[in-house]
């Protein structure tokens, strides 16, 4: 898992996710993520990259606790 | 409303109860193999034997094939059961009573998402499936049985206890004509996914159980549709849930429908409630009639052994998974074929026990895998939270546009004939070779399965070998069960043709190649380059003459 910086615009590509949920129900945005991370995962290719960074996103120390 | 006709039921053939000589004496007799139910992996075990001359008895505690009527059951049988059937010599009579078929689709909504062609990989004289109501398979096993005449079978005989002896087994039976006891070398408990036997030895199933609820319907129609395997994620005729449509033999359609978890099973099976459902998917113009309808809940278990002292568990005795992808009674299936051999070898005095135990080695293992497959074809058809909802919403959406989303669209994939992990018998792992259709060096045609017919030995297919060298093999393994061939060259020994498929299938590169292959067709060993001493060796390994037992 690459976790140095490679995005070339990073500001333009954050403006360009934000946008894309603009107007959108929670719902939605729920629906418009989870294409957006099969897409990714796909560009990934990486089944070793994919799990680890499975891992990276669920270890995250802020999500808040299960209700 | 509309009211729905049931089809005249389907005439079962019966057997008679013959009263067994143990009845009448107070001896207690002793079998070498006692086989226990007359289900698919029962049947295909004892028939197996008896294709190899051994004989077995199998008891069955009803005196005919199928449960609750003509219910379909088990319907998708793969290639791996077709080969071992036409080893057992009734894969003809499947086919023809069968409907074969290789393609399927997966729909969401009215909108296909997904298809498979299985035949792309195929070079098996056998097609990757046939779709045949269950109790035509096990009809089709008795009468073969009985055909070779080798196996006591004994309906009517229920086992009411089995006590594990340090040599064996021994079994109490009641019959309509009294009590007996027989004792056996060998125990096979194939009485399937409540085996009594199984509780009664206290025996761990690490089972679980699903909240998914589905309704089977087995009906006939004029309605000029493919046979191939439909699925739908979900359905507008089902509410929005997924439908499987399968064609089987009669002009009988299996369709199976997901139901919501807090159904009433008993009126979702009323035969107003599933008319209307069939009415809907299948339009106002189309006349049916039923043939079996009923609820379906699934659930999973599997053993941690599949063997335990002189009782040995195949099929749902040993392991139940979710029905997606076929792969219950096919694995029961070759787990019967796994063993019979083996079994044959230990009653010929040709294999030690040790070979008995690479059984649990081998299909442990791949129940454990089809196991996970299935648990996760299930889990796709069912998401248990609004985020599996969400990531499924997803998955569909993307498949209709893109290609690589549809490889995530899992409405169940199709049974396999499992690898083998390596072990000290397999120590390369085993993979299954199909049946590669074979030409004699005269230009006869045949088959791995018919060289497999005959007897309970090993193939080694050795390419092109030198006349000194294939000699020197044939003194080498003399005292041991291998029929040795020769692909292609002068050697002297019975030659097959050379033949691109064959050995790039078998994966033999060169001249002295030889591939090592089981009774069962799993390929036990692959030497780039033969020896005769290597090949005595690989055969030795592969029959666990080495492993202390």
């Amino acid at each position: 898992m690459i976790t140095e910086p490679r995005i070339p615009d990073p500001d333009g590509f954050y403006a360009a996710l934000l946008a894309a949920h603009e107007g959108l129900s929670e719902a939605q945005s729920a629906d418009l993520n989870a294409r957006l991370v099969l897409l990714l995962a796909n560009q990934c290719g990486d089944q070793a990259v994919l799990l680890a960074c499975i891992r990276a996103a669920t270890e995250d120390p802020t999500t808040a606790p299960a209700p | 409303m509309e009211t729905f006709a049931f089809a005249p039921a389907c005439e079962l053939p019966v057997w008679p109860f013959t009263p067994p000589p143990e009845l009448a004496s107070t001896k207690i007799v002793r079998h070498p193999i006692v086989i226990v139910g007359a289900g698919p992996s029962g049947l295909t075990l004892a028939c197996d034997l008896a294709q190899r001359g051994v004989h077995a008895v199998l008891l069955d505690e009803d005196d005919t094939v199928g449960v609750r009527g003509a219910s379909s059951r088990g319907i998708c049988y793969a290639q791996k059961s077709l080969e071992i059937f036409e080893r057992l010599g009734i894969c003809e009579r499947i086919a023809a009573k069968g409907i074969t078929w290789s393609f399927g689709r997966t729909f969401s909504g009215t909108q296909e998402v997904y298809n498979f062609n299985l035949q792309a990989d195929s070079v098996s004289k056998q097609p990757p499936f046939i779709n045949l109501q269950q109790f035509y398979v096990e009809w089709f096993l008795v009468e073969r049985i009985l055909e070779l005449g080798l196996t006591d079978m004994r309906w009517k005989s229920r086992v009411t206890r089995v006590e594990p002896l340090s040599d064996g087994v021994r079994i109490k039976i009641e019959t309509p004509a009294g009590r007996y006891t027989i004792e056996a070398d060998r125990l096979i408990d194939a009485t399937g996914a409540n085996s009594p036997i199984r509780t009664q030895l206290g025996i761990e199933t690490h089972s679980s159980r699903s909240t998914d609820r589905w309704c089977i319907s087995d009906v006939r129609f004029q309605k000029p549709l493919p046979a191939e395997r439909w699925t739908w994620v979900d359905a507008p005729f089902n509410e929005g849930r997924g439908v499987w449509q399968h064609l089987m033999a009669d002009g009988v359609w299996r369709i199976d429908y997901q139901m919501p978890e807090d159904c009433d099973t008993a009126r979702i099976s009323q035969p107003e409630v599933a008319g209307a459902r069939l009415r809907e998917q299948l339009g106002p113009d189309v006349a049916f009639e039923f043939v079996w309808i009923g609820p379906y809940g699934y659930r999973d278990h599997l053993l941690d052994s599949f063997r335990h002292g002189h009782v040995f568990f195949i099929g749902d005795a040993a392991h139940v998974v979710s029905p997606f992808g076929a792969r219950g009674g096919n694995s029961g299936i070759q787990d019967a074929a796994n063993l019979g051999w083996k079994l044959a070898l230990v009653a010929q005095g040709q294999a030690g026990d040790a070979l008995l135990d690479s059984y649990d080695a081998e299909r442990q293992p791949a129940a454990k895998q089809n196991l996970q497959v299935t648990s996760r074809s299930a889990r796709f058809l069912a998401p248990r939270s609004p985020a599996e909802h969400t990531l499924r919403r997803a998955v569909v959406a993307l498949a209709a546009r893109h290609p690589f989303a549809r490889a995530l669209v899992n409405t169940g994939r199709m049974s396999v004939a499992n690898d083998y992990p390596a072990a000290p018998q397999l120590p390369e792992g085993g993979r299954s070779v199909q049946n590669l259709p074979l030409r004699w060096a005269d230009g006869r045609e045949t088959t791995l399965m018919q060289l497999l017919a005959e007897g309970t030995q090993c193939i080694g297919l050795w390419s092109a070998p030198a006349r000194t060298e294939a000699r020197a093999a044939m003194d080498a393994t003399v005292s041991l069960p291998l029929r040795l061939l020769a692909i292609g060259g002068d050697s002297g020994l019975p030659t097959l043709q050379a033949d691109e498929k064959l050995t790039r299938h078998l994966g033999i590169h060169d001249a002295g190649g030889f591939v090592l292959i089981r009774p069962d067709a799993y390929r036990a060993a692959t030497l780039p380059h033969a020896t005769p001493d290597a090949m005595a060796a690989a055969l030795r390994t592969a029959l666990a003459h080495d492993t202390a037992p």
